[in-house]
Protein backbone atom coordinates (compact mmCIF):
# COMPACT_ATOMS: atom_id res chain seq x y z
CA UNK A 1 0.00 0.00 0.00
CA UNK A 2 1.47 3.31 -1.03
CA UNK A 3 0.12 5.14 1.83
CA UNK A 4 2.17 2.81 4.41
CA UNK A 5 5.28 3.13 2.38
CA UNK A 6 4.66 6.75 2.40
CA UNK A 7 4.31 6.90 6.16
CA UNK A 8 7.39 4.86 6.39
CA UNK A 9 9.06 7.29 4.69
CA UNK A 10 8.07 10.43 6.05
CA UNK A 11 8.73 8.91 9.65
CA UNK A 12 11.87 7.57 9.07
CA UNK A 13 12.96 11.07 7.80
CA UNK A 14 11.92 12.45 11.10
CA UNK A 15 13.01 9.83 13.12
CA UNK A 16 16.52 10.45 11.55
CA UNK A 17 16.17 14.44 12.38
CA UNK A 18 15.74 13.02 16.49
CA UNK A 19 18.78 10.40 16.10
CA UNK A 20 21.19 13.18 14.68
CA UNK A 21 20.05 15.75 17.38
CA UNK A 22 18.84 13.08 20.73
CA UNK A 23 19.79 16.02 22.93
CA UNK A 24 16.05 16.94 22.24
CA UNK A 25 14.94 13.79 24.50
CA UNK A 26 17.07 14.56 27.39
CA UNK A 27 15.73 18.32 27.71
CA UNK A 28 12.10 16.96 27.70
CA UNK A 29 13.62 14.68 30.17
CA UNK A 30 14.31 17.90 32.82
CA UNK A 31 11.03 19.36 33.71
CA UNK A 32 9.20 16.21 34.87
CA UNK A 33 12.52 15.01 36.64
CA UNK A 34 12.34 18.64 39.03
CA UNK A 35 8.77 18.07 39.70
CA UNK A 36 9.50 14.72 40.83
CA UNK A 37 12.46 15.60 42.83
CA UNK A 38 11.12 19.18 43.73
CA UNK A 39 7.31 19.12 44.05
CA UNK A 40 7.00 15.35 44.90
CA UNK A 41 8.06 15.83 48.22
CA UNK A 42 5.22 18.62 49.13
CA UNK A 43 2.21 16.05 48.25
CA UNK A 44 3.29 13.64 51.28
CA UNK A 45 1.73 16.03 53.51
CA UNK A 46 -1.15 17.72 51.50
CA UNK A 47 -3.00 14.00 50.54
CA UNK A 48 -2.69 12.03 53.45
CA UNK A 49 -4.91 9.66 53.10
CA UNK A 50 -2.84 7.86 49.89
CA UNK A 51 -0.35 5.34 50.75
CA UNK A 52 1.22 6.12 47.42
CA UNK A 53 2.13 10.00 46.75
CA UNK A 54 3.94 8.59 43.83
CA UNK A 55 1.06 6.94 41.98
CA UNK A 56 -1.07 9.60 42.39
CA UNK A 57 1.39 12.06 41.00
CA UNK A 58 3.20 10.35 38.56
CA UNK A 59 0.39 9.53 36.03
CA UNK A 60 -0.49 13.50 36.10
CA UNK A 61 3.28 14.11 35.23
CA UNK A 62 3.11 11.47 32.37
CA UNK A 63 0.13 12.81 30.90
CA UNK A 64 1.99 16.90 30.97
CA UNK A 65 4.88 14.94 29.28
CA UNK A 66 2.22 13.66 26.44
CA UNK A 67 0.73 16.52 26.04
CA UNK A 68 3.15 19.41 26.01
CA UNK A 69 5.41 16.86 23.83
CA UNK A 70 2.52 17.01 21.00
CA UNK A 71 1.48 20.74 21.93
CA UNK A 72 4.55 22.75 20.71
CA UNK A 73 5.71 20.76 17.65
CA UNK A 74 4.04 23.69 15.76
CA UNK A 75 7.47 25.82 15.55
CA UNK A 76 9.12 22.92 13.62
CA UNK A 77 6.35 22.58 11.27
CA UNK A 78 6.24 26.41 10.74
CA UNK A 79 10.50 25.79 10.26
CA UNK A 80 9.49 23.62 7.33
CA UNK A 81 6.68 25.24 5.52
CA UNK A 82 9.10 28.32 5.44
CA UNK A 83 12.12 26.04 4.18
CA UNK A 84 9.33 25.16 1.74
CA UNK A 85 9.62 21.71 2.78
CA UNK A 86 5.99 21.25 3.24
CA UNK A 87 5.47 22.14 -0.67
CA UNK A 88 7.71 19.96 -2.06
CA UNK A 89 6.47 17.44 -0.87
CA UNK A 90 2.90 18.38 -1.50
CA UNK A 91 3.65 18.65 -4.79
CA UNK A 92 4.33 14.58 -5.12
CA UNK A 93 2.03 12.09 -4.88
CA UNK A 94 3.22 11.15 -1.15
CA UNK A 95 -0.27 10.70 0.67
CA UNK A 96 -1.66 13.77 2.30
CA UNK A 97 -2.24 11.60 5.82
CA UNK A 98 1.48 10.21 5.20
CA UNK A 99 2.43 13.70 5.56
CA UNK A 100 0.68 13.98 8.88
CA UNK A 101 1.21 10.56 10.42
CA UNK A 102 4.89 10.29 9.52
CA UNK A 103 5.32 13.42 11.74
CA UNK A 104 2.79 12.58 14.32
CA UNK A 105 4.15 8.80 14.82
CA UNK A 106 7.92 10.18 15.01
CA UNK A 107 6.49 12.28 17.87
CA UNK A 108 4.88 9.19 19.41
CA UNK A 109 8.03 6.96 19.29
CA UNK A 110 10.17 10.35 20.79
CA UNK A 111 7.70 10.70 23.99
CA UNK A 112 7.12 6.93 24.55
CA UNK A 113 10.47 6.90 24.93
CA UNK A 114 10.66 9.88 27.69
CA UNK A 115 7.72 8.35 28.81
CA UNK A 116 9.45 4.93 29.33
CA UNK A 117 12.84 6.98 30.79
CA UNK A 118 11.09 8.39 33.03
CA UNK A 119 8.83 5.61 34.37
CA UNK A 120 11.85 3.81 35.40
CA UNK A 121 13.60 6.98 37.20
CA UNK A 122 10.23 7.01 39.20
CA UNK A 123 10.53 3.33 40.42
CA UNK A 124 13.44 4.20 43.16
CA UNK A 125 11.44 7.04 44.27
CA UNK A 126 8.72 5.02 44.95
CA UNK A 127 6.18 4.54 42.44
CA UNK A 128 4.93 1.12 42.08
CA UNK A 129 2.59 0.65 39.22
CA UNK A 130 0.10 -2.09 38.73
CA UNK A 131 1.43 -3.52 35.78
CA UNK A 132 -1.93 -4.38 33.78
CA UNK A 133 -3.40 -1.41 35.11
CA UNK A 134 -0.51 0.68 33.55
CA UNK A 135 -0.38 -1.03 29.50
CA UNK A 136 -4.12 -0.08 29.80
CA UNK A 137 -3.14 3.65 30.20
CA UNK A 138 -0.78 3.65 27.85
CA UNK A 139 -3.13 3.67 24.61
CA UNK A 140 -5.04 6.65 26.46
CA UNK A 141 -1.14 8.83 26.41
CA UNK A 142 -1.13 7.56 23.09
CA UNK A 143 -4.10 8.79 21.73
CA UNK A 144 -3.15 12.12 24.01
CA UNK A 145 -0.24 12.36 21.41
CA UNK A 146 -1.40 11.87 18.70
CA UNK A 147 -4.42 14.41 19.20
CA UNK A 148 -1.79 17.34 20.68
CA UNK A 149 0.59 16.58 17.75
CA UNK A 150 -1.89 16.57 14.69
CA UNK A 151 -3.23 19.96 16.54
CA UNK A 152 -0.31 21.12 16.55
CA UNK A 153 1.39 20.59 13.28
CA UNK A 154 -1.91 21.39 11.49
CA UNK A 155 -1.79 24.57 13.32
CA UNK A 156 1.57 25.37 12.32
CA UNK A 157 0.70 24.76 9.21
CA UNK A 158 -2.24 26.99 8.70
CA UNK A 159 -0.75 29.80 10.98
CA UNK A 160 2.43 29.63 9.77
CA UNK A 161 3.93 32.64 11.79
CA UNK A 162 5.17 31.90 15.36
CA UNK A 163 3.77 35.18 16.42
CA UNK A 164 0.24 33.68 15.83
CA UNK A 165 1.40 30.50 16.77
CA UNK A 166 2.78 30.99 20.43
CA UNK A 167 -0.93 32.94 21.71
CA UNK A 168 -2.57 29.88 20.84
CA UNK A 169 -0.82 26.95 22.42
CA UNK A 170 0.17 28.87 25.38
CA UNK A 171 -3.23 29.54 25.76
CA UNK A 172 -4.18 26.16 25.47
CA UNK A 173 -1.28 24.93 27.13
CA UNK A 174 -1.75 26.67 31.04
CA UNK A 175 -5.67 26.23 31.50
CA UNK A 176 -5.08 22.28 30.27
CA UNK A 177 -2.67 21.67 32.67
CA UNK A 178 -4.27 23.56 35.45
CA UNK A 179 -7.60 21.94 35.22
CA UNK A 180 -6.41 18.35 34.34
CA UNK A 181 -5.68 17.99 37.93
CA UNK A 182 -2.07 17.18 37.19
CA UNK A 183 -0.55 18.34 40.18
CA UNK A 184 -3.50 18.26 43.01
CA UNK A 185 -6.47 16.34 42.34
CA UNK A 186 -9.48 17.91 41.22
CA UNK A 187 -11.42 16.53 44.47
CA UNK A 188 -9.65 19.13 46.16
CA UNK A 189 -11.48 21.98 43.94
CA UNK A 190 -14.21 24.07 43.92
CA UNK A 191 -17.88 22.20 42.15
CA UNK A 192 -17.69 25.17 39.78
CA UNK A 193 -13.61 24.14 38.65
CA UNK A 194 -14.54 20.60 38.83
CA UNK A 195 -17.19 21.31 36.16
CA UNK A 196 -15.29 22.90 33.81
CA UNK A 197 -12.78 20.42 33.87
CA UNK A 198 -14.77 17.82 32.53
CA UNK A 199 -14.68 19.55 29.38
CA UNK A 200 -11.00 18.62 29.51
CA UNK A 201 -9.33 15.69 27.92
CA UNK A 202 -6.30 15.64 30.10
CA UNK A 203 -8.36 15.68 33.46
CA UNK A 204 -10.06 12.31 32.26
CA UNK A 205 -6.95 10.77 31.22
CA UNK A 206 -5.09 11.91 34.57
CA UNK A 207 -7.95 10.80 36.41
CA UNK A 208 -8.22 7.33 34.48
CA UNK A 209 -4.25 7.09 35.06
CA UNK A 210 -4.03 7.24 38.73
CA UNK A 211 -7.01 4.38 38.74
CA UNK A 212 -4.72 2.62 36.00
CA UNK A 213 -1.76 2.44 38.08
CA UNK A 214 -3.41 1.65 41.42
CA UNK A 215 -5.24 -1.42 39.48
CA UNK A 216 -8.93 -0.25 39.70
CA UNK A 217 -8.93 -1.51 35.80
CA UNK A 218 -12.58 -1.74 35.67
CA UNK A 219 -13.42 1.46 36.96
CA UNK A 220 -16.26 3.41 35.03
CA UNK A 221 -13.68 6.42 34.65
CA UNK A 222 -11.45 4.46 32.48
CA UNK A 223 -14.55 3.76 30.08
CA UNK A 224 -14.77 7.57 30.62
CA UNK A 225 -11.39 8.46 29.58
CA UNK A 226 -11.56 6.37 26.45
CA UNK A 227 -15.07 7.11 25.65
CA UNK A 228 -13.76 11.07 25.15
CA UNK A 229 -10.43 10.41 23.60
CA UNK A 230 -10.94 8.21 21.33
CA UNK A 231 -13.76 10.18 18.94
CA UNK A 232 -11.41 13.07 20.26
CA UNK A 233 -8.38 11.73 18.48
CA UNK A 234 -10.51 10.42 15.41
CA UNK A 235 -11.98 14.30 14.97
CA UNK A 236 -8.76 15.72 15.97
CA UNK A 237 -6.75 13.76 13.21
CA UNK A 238 -9.50 14.39 10.59
CA UNK A 239 -9.02 17.68 10.92
CA UNK A 240 -5.43 17.92 10.63
CA UNK A 241 -5.44 15.88 7.51
CA UNK A 242 -7.90 17.84 5.61
CA UNK A 243 -5.41 20.61 6.89
CA UNK A 244 -2.71 19.09 5.02
CA UNK A 245 -4.52 18.53 1.90
CA UNK A 246 -6.16 22.04 1.54
CA UNK A 247 -2.98 24.25 3.17
CA UNK A 248 -1.82 27.18 0.96
CA UNK A 249 1.84 26.16 2.36
CA UNK B 1 1.54 20.93 -34.57
CA UNK B 2 3.34 20.80 -31.92
CA UNK B 3 1.67 19.26 -28.56
CA UNK B 4 1.01 21.64 -25.34
CA UNK B 5 2.13 20.52 -22.15
CA UNK B 6 0.96 23.55 -20.44
CA UNK B 7 -2.76 25.45 -21.28
CA UNK B 8 -4.54 27.48 -19.31
CA UNK B 9 -8.03 29.00 -19.74
CA UNK B 10 -8.59 32.57 -18.08
CA UNK B 11 -7.24 31.66 -15.00
CA UNK B 12 -8.02 33.53 -11.56
CA UNK B 13 -6.77 33.65 -8.16
CA UNK B 14 -7.59 36.39 -6.08
CA UNK B 15 -6.59 36.86 -2.15
CA UNK B 16 -8.39 38.16 0.13
CA UNK B 17 -6.76 40.23 3.53
CA UNK B 18 -7.31 43.07 5.27
CA UNK B 19 -6.02 45.32 3.23
CA UNK B 20 -8.67 44.31 0.51
CA UNK B 21 -8.66 42.31 -2.47
CA UNK B 22 -5.78 41.39 -4.23
CA UNK B 23 -5.83 40.62 -7.58
CA UNK B 24 -3.22 37.83 -7.46
CA UNK B 25 -3.76 36.04 -10.89
CA UNK B 26 -6.37 37.79 -12.79
CA UNK B 27 -7.14 35.83 -15.92
CA UNK B 28 -4.12 34.13 -17.40
CA UNK B 29 -4.18 32.34 -20.58
CA UNK B 30 -0.85 30.38 -21.23
CA UNK B 31 0.33 27.70 -24.09
CA UNK B 32 3.50 26.29 -23.22
CA UNK B 33 4.72 23.96 -25.89
CA UNK B 34 6.19 20.11 -25.22
CA UNK B 35 10.11 20.78 -25.18
CA UNK B 36 10.43 24.25 -25.18
CA UNK B 37 11.81 26.58 -22.35
CA UNK B 38 9.06 28.72 -21.47
CA UNK B 39 10.09 31.80 -19.33
CA UNK B 40 7.87 33.70 -17.13
CA UNK B 41 9.06 37.41 -16.51
CA UNK B 42 7.79 39.98 -14.51
CA UNK B 43 8.47 42.18 -10.97
CA UNK B 44 7.45 41.42 -7.56
CA UNK B 45 4.15 40.88 -6.53
CA UNK B 46 3.04 39.92 -10.55
CA UNK B 47 1.64 36.69 -9.72
CA UNK B 48 4.24 34.50 -10.96
CA UNK B 49 4.43 32.08 -8.09
CA UNK B 50 0.54 31.75 -7.79
CA UNK B 51 0.34 31.35 -11.00
CA UNK B 52 2.66 28.20 -10.80
CA UNK B 53 0.81 27.28 -7.62
CA UNK B 54 -1.84 26.57 -9.37
CA UNK B 55 -0.44 24.52 -12.08
CA UNK B 56 1.27 22.66 -10.02
CA UNK B 57 -1.69 21.48 -7.79
CA UNK B 58 -0.75 23.53 -4.44
CA UNK B 59 -3.40 25.96 -5.05
CA UNK B 60 -7.16 25.91 -6.38
CA UNK B 61 -7.76 28.28 -9.04
CA UNK B 62 -10.61 30.62 -7.84
CA UNK B 63 -12.12 30.14 -11.67
CA UNK B 64 -10.33 28.77 -14.88
CA UNK B 65 -9.01 26.05 -16.09
CA UNK B 66 -5.51 24.37 -16.25
CA UNK B 67 -4.27 21.17 -17.76
CA UNK B 68 -0.33 20.01 -17.42
CA UNK B 69 0.80 16.92 -18.64
CA UNK B 70 -2.13 16.31 -20.38
CA UNK B 71 -4.46 15.87 -16.90
CA UNK B 72 -6.78 18.86 -15.77
CA UNK B 73 -5.05 20.42 -12.36
CA UNK B 74 -8.55 20.14 -10.16
CA UNK B 75 -10.03 17.06 -11.82
CA UNK B 76 -6.79 14.38 -11.63
CA UNK B 77 -4.04 16.66 -9.58
CA UNK B 78 -2.61 12.91 -8.38
CA UNK B 79 -1.80 12.44 -12.37
CA UNK B 80 -0.28 16.15 -12.55
CA UNK B 81 1.65 15.58 -9.71
CA UNK B 82 3.20 11.96 -11.01
CA UNK B 83 4.49 13.65 -14.37
CA UNK B 84 5.93 17.11 -12.93
CA UNK B 85 8.63 18.59 -10.69
CA UNK B 86 8.71 21.61 -9.06
CA UNK B 87 11.35 23.54 -7.28
CA UNK B 88 9.80 26.50 -5.20
CA UNK B 89 11.11 30.04 -5.03
CA UNK B 90 11.91 28.97 -0.67
CA UNK B 91 13.56 25.86 -1.91
CA UNK B 92 12.19 22.47 -0.39
CA UNK B 93 15.56 20.54 1.14
CA UNK B 94 15.27 19.30 4.25
CA UNK B 95 17.40 21.27 6.21
CA UNK B 96 18.66 18.38 8.99
CA UNK B 97 18.66 15.66 6.03
CA UNK B 98 22.18 15.23 4.10
CA UNK B 99 21.87 15.80 0.65
CA UNK B 100 22.09 12.29 -0.69
CA UNK B 101 19.19 11.13 1.83
CA UNK B 102 17.22 13.86 0.79
CA UNK B 103 17.54 12.86 -3.21
CA UNK B 104 16.56 8.95 -1.95
CA UNK B 105 13.35 9.97 -0.17
CA UNK B 106 12.37 12.08 -3.46
CA UNK B 107 12.59 9.46 -5.73
CA UNK B 108 11.10 7.22 -3.05
CA UNK B 109 8.26 9.59 -2.60
CA UNK B 110 7.83 8.96 -6.24
CA UNK B 111 8.12 5.35 -6.28
CA UNK B 112 11.32 4.13 -7.06
CA UNK B 113 13.02 1.28 -5.52
CA UNK B 114 15.76 1.88 -2.70
CA UNK B 115 18.28 0.72 -5.71
CA UNK B 116 16.99 3.14 -8.43
CA UNK B 117 16.66 5.86 -6.02
CA UNK B 118 20.10 5.79 -4.96
CA UNK B 119 21.69 5.28 -8.55
CA UNK B 120 19.55 8.01 -10.11
CA UNK B 121 20.93 10.34 -6.81
CA UNK B 122 24.39 9.21 -7.45
CA UNK B 123 23.60 10.47 -10.88
CA UNK B 124 22.41 13.87 -10.06
CA UNK B 125 24.91 14.39 -7.51
CA UNK B 126 27.43 13.92 -10.28
CA UNK B 127 25.51 15.77 -13.03
CA UNK B 128 24.78 19.04 -10.51
CA UNK B 129 28.28 18.76 -9.54
CA UNK B 130 27.25 18.07 -5.53
CA UNK B 131 30.10 16.13 -4.71
CA UNK B 132 31.43 17.78 -2.55
CA UNK B 133 28.87 18.47 0.17
CA UNK B 134 25.97 15.85 -0.50
CA UNK B 135 26.82 13.51 2.28
CA UNK B 136 26.91 16.55 4.75
CA UNK B 137 23.35 17.82 6.60
CA UNK B 138 21.72 20.41 4.77
CA UNK B 139 21.82 22.92 7.32
CA UNK B 140 25.66 23.76 6.59
CA UNK B 141 24.98 24.15 2.93
CA UNK B 142 25.86 27.61 1.33
CA UNK B 143 23.03 29.32 -0.70
CA UNK B 144 24.44 28.36 -4.03
CA UNK B 145 24.88 24.55 -2.58
CA UNK B 146 21.44 24.52 -1.62
CA UNK B 147 19.43 25.61 -4.68
CA UNK B 148 21.89 23.35 -6.65
CA UNK B 149 20.34 20.39 -4.82
CA UNK B 150 16.97 21.71 -5.20
CA UNK B 151 17.15 21.55 -8.59
CA UNK B 152 18.41 18.04 -8.20
CA UNK B 153 15.07 17.02 -6.31
CA UNK B 154 12.63 18.59 -8.82
CA UNK B 155 14.18 16.33 -11.15
CA UNK B 156 15.01 13.38 -9.06
CA UNK B 157 12.62 11.24 -11.07
CA UNK B 158 12.52 12.79 -14.14
CA UNK B 159 9.47 14.91 -14.88
CA UNK B 160 7.71 15.74 -18.04
CA UNK B 161 7.32 19.26 -17.19
CA UNK B 162 9.57 21.19 -14.68
CA UNK B 163 8.42 24.34 -12.99
CA UNK B 164 11.41 26.60 -11.34
CA UNK B 165 10.42 29.60 -9.59
CA UNK B 166 13.32 31.73 -9.62
CA UNK B 167 16.32 29.27 -10.02
CA UNK B 168 18.87 31.31 -9.72
CA UNK B 169 18.30 34.11 -7.42
CA UNK B 170 20.66 34.07 -4.99
CA UNK B 171 23.49 32.27 -7.03
CA UNK B 172 26.78 33.78 -8.33
CA UNK B 173 27.13 34.53 -11.66
CA UNK B 174 29.47 31.01 -12.19
CA UNK B 175 26.69 28.85 -10.69
CA UNK B 176 23.82 30.74 -12.58
CA UNK B 177 25.85 30.01 -15.92
CA UNK B 178 26.14 26.52 -14.57
CA UNK B 179 22.74 25.97 -13.67
CA UNK B 180 21.67 27.72 -17.31
CA UNK B 181 23.88 25.03 -19.00
CA UNK B 182 21.90 22.52 -16.66
CA UNK B 183 18.21 23.68 -17.67
CA UNK B 184 19.79 23.61 -21.37
CA UNK B 185 20.72 19.98 -20.98
CA UNK B 186 17.67 18.88 -19.33
CA UNK B 187 15.77 20.68 -22.84
CA UNK B 188 17.85 18.37 -24.65
CA UNK B 189 16.04 15.35 -23.10
CA UNK B 190 12.96 16.51 -24.32
CA UNK B 191 11.99 17.75 -20.91
CA UNK B 192 9.84 20.74 -21.16
CA UNK B 193 10.90 23.91 -18.37
CA UNK B 194 8.72 26.32 -17.11
CA UNK B 195 10.62 28.69 -15.35
CA UNK B 196 9.69 32.28 -13.41
CA UNK B 197 12.42 34.85 -13.09
CA UNK B 198 12.74 38.20 -12.92
CA UNK B 199 16.21 38.91 -14.39
CA UNK B 200 16.05 40.35 -18.25
CA UNK B 201 18.79 38.65 -18.90
CA UNK B 202 18.35 35.26 -18.12
CA UNK B 203 14.48 36.03 -19.38
CA UNK B 204 16.09 36.19 -22.63
CA UNK B 205 18.97 33.61 -23.17
CA UNK B 206 16.93 30.74 -21.51
CA UNK B 207 13.78 31.47 -22.72
CA UNK B 208 12.62 29.73 -26.34
CA UNK B 209 9.20 31.48 -25.40
CA UNK B 210 8.40 34.31 -22.89
CA UNK B 211 5.00 35.84 -21.23
CA UNK B 212 5.98 38.75 -19.38
CA UNK B 213 3.40 39.25 -16.60
CA UNK B 214 2.34 42.42 -14.66
CA UNK B 215 0.06 43.00 -11.77
CA UNK B 216 -2.09 39.65 -12.18
CA UNK B 217 -2.02 39.93 -16.70
CA UNK B 218 -0.12 38.54 -19.64
CA UNK B 219 1.23 41.97 -20.47
CA UNK B 220 3.12 40.57 -23.94
CA UNK B 221 4.06 37.08 -25.03
CA UNK B 222 6.38 35.97 -27.92
CA UNK B 223 9.91 34.79 -28.69
CA UNK B 224 12.37 37.00 -26.98
CA UNK B 225 13.13 38.35 -30.70
CA UNK B 226 9.85 38.88 -31.44
CA UNK B 227 8.53 40.62 -28.19
CA UNK B 228 11.93 42.87 -28.49
CA UNK B 229 11.46 43.55 -32.35
CA UNK B 230 7.12 44.24 -32.00
CA UNK B 231 7.94 47.06 -30.01
CA UNK B 232 11.24 49.26 -29.75
CA UNK B 233 14.12 49.73 -32.46
CA UNK B 234 17.91 49.91 -31.86
CA UNK B 235 18.87 53.24 -30.33
CA UNK B 236 22.34 54.84 -31.20
CA UNK B 237 23.64 57.92 -29.32
CA UNK B 238 26.53 60.09 -30.48
CA UNK B 239 27.99 62.84 -28.75
CA UNK B 240 29.46 65.48 -31.13
CA UNK B 241 32.87 67.01 -30.59
CA UNK B 242 31.52 70.70 -30.84
CA UNK B 243 27.49 70.65 -29.66
CA UNK B 244 27.35 73.47 -32.17
CA UNK B 245 26.87 70.89 -34.91
CA UNK B 246 24.38 69.25 -33.43
CA UNK B 247 21.53 70.52 -35.68
CA UNK B 248 23.70 69.93 -38.68
CA UNK B 249 24.04 66.40 -37.86
CA UNK B 250 20.49 65.68 -37.19
CA UNK B 251 19.60 67.26 -40.42
CA UNK B 252 22.20 64.97 -42.25
CA UNK B 253 21.41 61.77 -39.81
CA UNK B 254 17.25 62.31 -40.74
CA UNK B 255 18.42 62.49 -44.51
CA UNK B 256 19.38 58.40 -43.98
CA UNK B 257 16.76 56.10 -44.80
CA UNK B 258 17.85 53.50 -42.13
CA UNK B 259 17.06 55.99 -39.41
CA UNK B 260 13.68 56.41 -37.99
CA UNK B 261 13.67 59.46 -35.99
CA UNK B 262 16.44 61.70 -34.14
CA UNK B 263 15.64 63.57 -30.84
CA UNK B 264 18.53 65.93 -29.14
CA UNK B 265 18.69 64.98 -25.20
CA UNK B 266 20.86 67.26 -23.53
CA UNK B 267 24.40 67.29 -25.30
CA UNK B 268 23.78 64.00 -27.23
CA UNK B 269 21.51 62.86 -30.20
CA UNK B 270 19.61 59.81 -30.36
CA UNK B 271 18.75 58.08 -32.80
CA UNK B 272 16.20 55.11 -33.73
CA UNK B 273 16.90 52.61 -36.02
CA UNK B 274 15.67 49.21 -36.96
CA UNK B 275 18.55 47.42 -37.16
CA UNK B 276 21.42 48.40 -35.21
CA UNK B 277 24.57 46.95 -36.28
CA UNK B 278 23.62 47.58 -39.91
CA UNK B 279 22.90 51.16 -39.32
CA UNK B 280 26.05 52.10 -37.20
CA UNK B 281 28.87 52.23 -39.73
CA UNK B 282 25.95 53.92 -42.45
CA UNK B 283 25.62 56.66 -39.57
CA UNK B 284 29.78 57.18 -38.71
CA UNK B 285 30.41 57.65 -42.64
CA UNK B 286 27.52 59.79 -42.78
CA UNK B 287 29.08 62.65 -40.19
CA UNK B 288 32.62 62.22 -41.41
CA UNK B 289 31.56 62.77 -45.07
CA UNK B 290 29.78 66.30 -43.70
CA UNK B 291 33.18 66.69 -41.87
CA UNK B 292 31.78 66.38 -38.32
CA UNK B 293 33.73 64.63 -35.44
CA UNK B 294 32.17 62.48 -33.15
CA UNK B 295 33.85 62.21 -29.88
CA UNK B 296 31.53 59.25 -28.12
CA UNK B 297 28.94 56.71 -30.35
CA UNK B 298 27.23 53.89 -28.61
CA UNK B 299 24.98 51.56 -29.36
CA UNK B 300 22.26 49.67 -27.13
CA UNK B 301 20.22 47.07 -28.88
CA UNK B 302 15.98 46.79 -28.00
CA UNK B 303 16.13 44.90 -24.34
CA UNK B 304 13.42 43.27 -22.94
CA UNK B 305 13.15 46.01 -20.32
CA UNK B 306 11.93 48.38 -23.15
CA UNK B 307 9.18 45.49 -24.05
CA UNK B 308 8.41 45.76 -20.12
CA UNK B 309 8.28 49.53 -20.73
CA UNK B 310 5.98 50.12 -23.22
CA UNK B 311 3.66 47.76 -22.37
CA UNK B 312 3.74 48.97 -18.60
CA UNK B 313 5.24 52.34 -18.54
CA UNK B 314 7.39 51.42 -15.83
CA UNK B 315 10.93 49.81 -16.22
CA UNK B 316 11.56 46.24 -15.11
CA UNK B 317 14.60 47.59 -13.67
CA UNK B 318 12.91 50.11 -11.30
CA UNK B 319 10.57 47.98 -10.13
CA UNK B 320 13.37 46.02 -9.50
CA UNK B 321 15.47 48.76 -7.66
CA UNK B 322 12.30 49.31 -5.97
CA UNK B 323 12.93 45.62 -4.57
CA UNK B 324 10.16 45.14 -2.03
CA UNK B 325 6.74 43.70 -3.05
CA UNK B 326 3.93 46.53 -4.30
N1 LIG C 1 -1.52 33.46 0.43
C1 LIG C 1 -1.63 34.74 0.07
N2 LIG C 1 -2.47 35.57 0.72
C2 LIG C 1 -2.61 36.86 0.36
N3 LIG C 1 -1.94 37.43 -0.66
C3 LIG C 1 -1.10 36.66 -1.36
C4 LIG C 1 -0.90 35.27 -1.04
N4 LIG C 1 0.00 34.76 -1.91
C5 LIG C 1 0.34 35.77 -2.73
N5 LIG C 1 -0.32 36.91 -2.41
C6 LIG C 1 -0.22 38.20 -3.11
O1 LIG C 1 -0.44 37.98 -4.48
C7 LIG C 1 0.41 38.79 -5.26
C8 LIG C 1 1.20 37.92 -6.22
O2 LIG C 1 2.14 37.18 -5.49
P1 LIG C 1 3.16 36.17 -6.17
O3 LIG C 1 3.88 35.49 -5.06
O4 LIG C 1 2.42 35.33 -7.12
O5 LIG C 1 4.15 37.14 -6.93
P2 LIG C 1 5.48 36.82 -7.74
O6 LIG C 1 5.27 37.28 -9.12
O7 LIG C 1 5.87 35.41 -7.55
O8 LIG C 1 6.52 37.78 -7.03
P3 LIG C 1 8.07 37.56 -6.63
O9 LIG C 1 8.89 37.93 -7.81
O10 LIG C 1 8.26 38.54 -5.52
O11 LIG C 1 8.23 36.14 -6.20
C9 LIG C 1 1.27 39.58 -4.29
O12 LIG C 1 0.71 40.86 -4.15
C10 LIG C 1 1.16 38.78 -3.02
O13 LIG C 1 1.29 39.62 -1.90
MG1 LIG D 1 7.42 34.45 -6.72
Amino acid sequence: MKVLVDIRLMFVRKMKETLRNPIYILSSLLTPILYLALFAPLLKNLIPNTTNVLNVFVPGLLVIIAFLGGLFVGYNMIDEVRNGVVERFRVTPTSRFALLAGRVLRDMVNILVIVTVFVLISLPFGFRPDLGGFFVFVPLLCMMIITTSSFGNALGLILRDEDRLSPIVQGINLPVLLLSGMLLPMELAPTWLQVIAHFNPAYYVVEAGRLLVAGHITDIKVGEAYLFMVPLTILVVTWATRAFRNAIA
Amino acid sequence: MTENVVSTVDLKKYFTSRKGVVKAVDGVNLSVAAGQVFGFLGPNGAGKTTTLRMLNTLLVPDSGQALVAGFDVLKDPGAVRCRIGYVGQSGGSDRPATGREDLVLQGRLYGMSKAEASSRAAELIDLLDLTDFADRIVYTYSGGQRRRLDVALGIMHRPQVLFLDEPTTGLDPQNRANLWKQIGKLKATGTTIFLTTHYLEEADILSDYLAIMDYGHIVAEGTPQQLKRQVSLDTIRVTLGDPAQNPAAAQVLEGLKVVKSSVLEQDCLRISVDNGEAALPQVMKALDGKDIAISNISLSTASLDDVFLEKTGRSLRDTEAEGGDR
